[in-house]
């Protein structure tokens, strides 16, 4: 029986194809990009090493580059924040009630299936100067401002209409995540808690949260990764502009490869991007591991 | 439940699979005609920009004449994407066997890759009536080196429109200079209306404005490509401060509408005045076919003491032939047919741009009436100008003269600290050399 | 998998503890708020379908009203003008198809690394997780320069590739935790009756995982359906986008016609929202299952 598991030849079967794949669509372009990262590329001419500048460039004197770091920072830190605190809250709530649970949550979870492409344009239409938002408060007498044209401020409107739009469309996910982590703490638990006296806020104080704590690894880096990844709201609510006051990292990285066509630019935003990725997938894992210890 | 759904969509996706594999050998006709690329910036079917149908009207016409022999297909994109398309097309090695694209720094980098067809012979000793059919001169920004490299379709030239009902209920005339027109902005302000139309979120319509007022205030770009003269000269911030007294004439979602959404503002008569080029002719009367007879066309208005006020804003359109195409002449068949009288009649009498041919006859009855009063404007120009970003050092440094403009208008940046950052990326970029 | 029968089926510790008081003001207001939320999450997707069903002047004058003469024919419009039934067969075969080989090589993988017995096959499962931490814009530009050269851009087989190859890290993570869970007797039970490796794989280990396949399968199918940065890259032949692609292209927020372009983000969002409503208990679980593990 051994010798069948052990079998190296379908050991290979089983795992080439897929190891095949991932090495040459995942991980040389990884290599080729931080390769390219240090060229002067422009894709109808072929790479020329030229060193550090592009990071040089990057990080002097990009004032469009320091907008997107800017707010793609903003961006991760308000999603951690809001999705985290707004995702307990409602998976809090949501266990507390019997009847329609199930319709509120699926309710609150659809967005997150729903393409945002699609969203990103429906909601572009709903903060449009005239149709939208702004019809519905004129009907009250009240002039609402440029939501998506705003470029006052060190994180002006648009961006913060963004962030809300996608807090919308993706609580949800923390939310199940949440749901899914309390429902599976024991009942016995909850009632021992009432039997020594303990009222809902200390139940939710003392047994709730340090069980989901785990999950926070999980959601939080969920969060964070896909927030620094996030593209298609931008791109389809304001492109990056006003005058790139929205730009973030993607949106950034698209504009210069594929506008521009500066592959070397473009790919040095990129190893920026993907270094940013795994320290915050690192820094999350570490700073909570330390803090299960604790508890 | 799970297994049945899983099945379901294992299964339909099967079938979609053979369906589709099934059906793509099928495509690859029998009797091959020499198959061939063009490439366009706007969707052929799905626009009503009359320019664009008479593109479209070309290549039926050149699939109906030549059938079984030579067949185009196609490939369009929106506007904002083209670029980066063509762009994309190239580096993959598909370069489209011919392409539309814009003058100055865009074609610059096509002919400097060596991608676009050198198509000097071609014209002056293979086809010598076709060459001698084009309008004198209007080679001139497509020629490199005494080498042609690519033909034009049609030329336009950037105005003023304005709504004549607008005008008349608020009781103010076309201006000529300036001060008029800042006159005029306040009176149509003072009557409710918003007096001018433009986006800011089309970095290049405002730059469009900006380009104006920098010329119109005594700005020489030749002299700033050789460094006699600076973007931070008096005349350069003078413009900047024009353009930001300007632009508090402009409609209160300037700042993010795109070039379609001033423009339908102002073809929608939501505004008075709206500046473009006069491709927005053929998108005014094919979107909105009743405002023809409303609207007005005056000079942007200049300041003499400044600078020639009769200097005119113009661009073509031109097509670059791949270097590496394999079907010659039928691109050579296709852009002939872009040329011809036919095309050409139906571009003025039609599409409200200029042919680039001599010996059209143009029955101005027929044209829009805008083409006529642009028309009898370019009577009176003296001198011509492209685009400000088509006209820079570089692709690149044209969107930084954009977005310096767009930083005015937004008010982020005083005049002055707006040119210095042009100023700035060319002392990097432009005159290292 | 323990967690999808909890949610289905037991209710939670507290909601248990709330069971044999009345009804209290805290429960009312619970349930103001959820119905509130309820509206906002479902009030944009109701203002879609209602202003789609204007012409442009309606929009203009009353976007909120109800519509006075509904207009089909935006739809009409929109599907034939957008190519937006070009879109969703496209959409329909890349997603298939990556799905089902995504599937099947993340299966035969997992198998080997969870169930059989090498050296490498923790060091393996680790470097196929990458993929969860890479984001796919980091390979856009070196795979986009090495497809042009293959002739591999512009074609619905060429965005297949990585769309395969992200969705295998994802599924890779479920169905190792999946294997490693079903109990191992099975196995040795088959191996000693004489069965070889491919058969106990084909024919014990992959029908016994239906479930952890499901979950897997939802998860790539509606990543890559909402996918949009690499498809708007990769292709640029209108027949050949994908769903978004098309829709970004079609309706842009500031362009004009404004009635087609609510139509077409209807139709975008229909499907999937008609499949949801089917089967949302599945796919919520699901999707949740996958996350949680990954």
């Amino acid at each position: 029986m051994d010798r069948i598991l052990r079998d190296k030849k379908a050991i290979f079967i089983f795992v080439a194809p897929a190891l095949t794949l991932f090495i040459v669509v995942l991980v040389i372009p990884i290599f080729q990009m931080i390769f390219y990262s240090f060229c002067n590329y422009a894709a109808l001419t072929p790479p020329e090493f030229i060193g550090w500048a592009n990071y040089k460039k990057l990080f002097t004197n990009d004032q469009t580059f320091r907008i997107a770091l800017k707010n793609s920072i903003f961006f991760m830190i308000f999603s951690a924040v809001t999705q985290q605190v707004i995702g307990l809250f409602l998976a809090v709530l949501l266990t507390n009630i019997k009847r329609g649970r199930n319709l509120f949550k699926n309710i609150i979870y659809l967005p997150c299936v729903l393409s945002s492409a699609a969203l990103g344009l429906l909601w572009a239409f709903l903060f449009n100067p005239k149709i939208g938002i702004n019809a519905l408060l004129a009907k009250f007498g009240v002039r609402g401002p440029l939501w998506l044209m705003d470029s006052k401020g060190f994180i002006p409107l648009p961006m913060w209409v963004i962030a809300f739009v996608a807090l919308w469309q993706y609580v949800g996910q923390n939310m199940m995540l949440y749901m899914a982590q309390i429902t599976g703490i024991s009942k016995e638990l909850y009632e021992a808690s009432y039997v020594d006296g303990a009222n809902k806020r200390q139940s939710f104080r003392y047994i709730t949260m340090p069980l989901v704590r785990p999950m926070v690894i999980t959601s939080l880096s969920l969060n964070c990764i896909g927030s620094l990844k996030f593209f298609d709201l931008v791109y389809n609510m304001t492109q990056g502009g006003p005058n790139h006051r929205t730009e973030v990292l993607a949106t950034e990285l698209y504009a210069e490869g594929f506008n521009y066509f500066k592959y070397g630019y473009a790919s040095a935003i990129s190893v920026v991007l993907l270094i940013m990725c795994l320290a915050v997938t690192l820094i999350i894992r570490k700073a909570i591991k330390v803090e299960t210890y604790e508890s | 439940m799970k297994k049945k759904s899983l099945a379901a969509v294992l299964s339909a996706a099967m079938v979609m699979g053979t369906i589709v594999s099934a059906a793509t050998p099928m495509t690859v006709m029998a009797d091959d005609p020499e198959e061939i690329t063009w490439m366009f910036w706007d969707d052929l079917e799905a626009t009503q920009d009359l320019i664009s149908l008479g593109y479209a009207d070309v290549i039926d016409r050149f699939n109906t004449t030549y059938e079984g022999q030579y067949h185009c297909t196609p490939i369009t994109t929106n506007l904002e994407e083209y670029d980066g398309k063509v762009n994309a097309l190239i580096a993959a090695g598909q370069t489209p066997d011919l392409w539309i694209c814009n003058p100055g720094p865009n074609m610059d980098v096509y002919v400097k890759a060596g991608v676009a067809a050198d198509l000097t012979d071609i014209l002056q000793k293979d086809n010598p009536d076709w060459y001698d059919s084009f309008t004198d001169g209007i080679f001139e920004r497509m020629t490199y080196d005494g080498k042609i490299m690519a033909v034009p379709t049609n030329f336009a030239a950037a105005c003023v429109y304005y709504n004549t009902e607008i005008f008349k209920d608020a009781g103010v005339e076309v201006p000529t200079t300036y001060d008029e027109l800042i006159d005029v902005c306040k009176k149509l302000k003072d009557a409710g209306y918003t007096p001018i139309s433009c986006s800011a979120g089309t970095a290049w319509c405002l730059s469009m404005i900006a380009g104006y007022l920098c010329d119109r205030s005594g700005v020489d770009l030749g002299a700033i490509a050789d460094h006699t003269a600076d973007w931070t000269d008096d005349n350069c911030i003078r413009a900047g401060e024009r353009l930001k007294e300007l632009s508090q004439y402009f409609q209160d979602t300037a700042a993010g509408d795109s070039n379609d959404q001033a423009t339908a503002n102002f073809y929608n008569g939501d505004a008075a005045m709206l500046v473009q080029g006069s491709w927005a002719i053929a998108q005014m009367n094919g979107s909105n076919p009743d405002f023809e007879s409303r609207c007005g066309v005056f000079q942007f208005p200049g300041i003499p003491e400044e600078n020639d006020p009769n200097r005119m804003i113009v661009k073509t359109d031109n097509l670059l032939m791949s270097a590496s195409t394999e079907h010659q002449d039928a691109v050579i068949a296709l852009m002939k047919m872009f040329t011809d009288e036919e095309a050409q009649k139906y571009t003025a009498e039609v599409g409200g741009k200029f042919p680039i041919i001599r010996d059209v006859e143009i029955d101005y009855n027929k044209a829009p009436a805008q083409l006529k009063y642009v028309q009898d404007i370019m009577q009176n120009v003296t001198g011509t100008l492209g685009f400000y970003n088509e006209s820079l050092d570089s692709v690149e440094a044209g969107d930084c003269f954009d977005n310096a403009m767009v930083d005015i208008f937004l008010g982020n940046q005083t005049p002055e600290e707006a040119f210095q950052t042009v100023e700035d990326f060319y002392n990097e970029n432009v005159w290292t050399e | 998998m323990s967690t999808i029968q909890n949610s289905n089926t037991a209710a939670a510790g507290t909601a248990a503890a709330d069971h044999k008081k009345p009804v209290r003001p805290g429960t009312v207001i619970i349930y103001l708020f959820l119905v509130f939320m309820a509206v906002i999450y479902l009030a944009p997707l109701v203002w879609i379908v209602l202003v789609s069903l204007k012409d442009n002047a309606g929009v203009n004058t009353d976007p909120f009203g109800w519509p006075g003469v509904l207009h089909f024919e935006n739809y009409v419009q929109a599907f034939t003008m957008g190519k937006l039934g070009y879109a969703i067969l496209n959409s329909l075969l890349v997603c298939g198809v990556t799905l089902v080989v995504s599937l099947f090589l993340g299966c035969m993988a997992s198998f080997a690394i969870a169930r059989m017995k090498w050296k490498l096959s923790e060091f393996i499962n680790t470097f196929f997780m990458i993929g969860l931490m890479v984001p796919v814009h980091c390979i856009l530009i070196p795979l986009f320069v090495r497809f042009a050269h293959l002739g591999l851009t512009n074609s619905r087989f060429g965005l297949m590739i990585p769309y395969i190859t992200f969705s295998l890290s994802t599924v890779i993570f479920l169905m190792v935790n999946f294997f490693r869970s079903m109990p191992g007797e099975i196995f040795e039970a088959a191996a000693i009756d004489g069965c070889s490796i491919y058969r106990i794989f084909f024919t014990i280990a992959v029908p016994l995982s239906r479930t952890g396949l499901f979950v897997a399968g939802i998860m790539t199918f509606v990543g890559n359906w909402n996918e949009l940065l690499m498809a708007m890259v990769f292709i640029s032949d209108p027949m050949k986008k994908t769903l978004p692609v098309t829709l970004t292209y079609f309706v842009g927020p500031y362009a004009t016609n404004y009635v087609q372009m609510f139509a077409a983000i209807v139709i975008a969002i229909a499907p999937t929202i008609t499949v949801y409503c089917m089967f949302s208990n599945q796919i919520v679980d699901g999707l949740t299952a996958g996350a949680v593990k990954g």
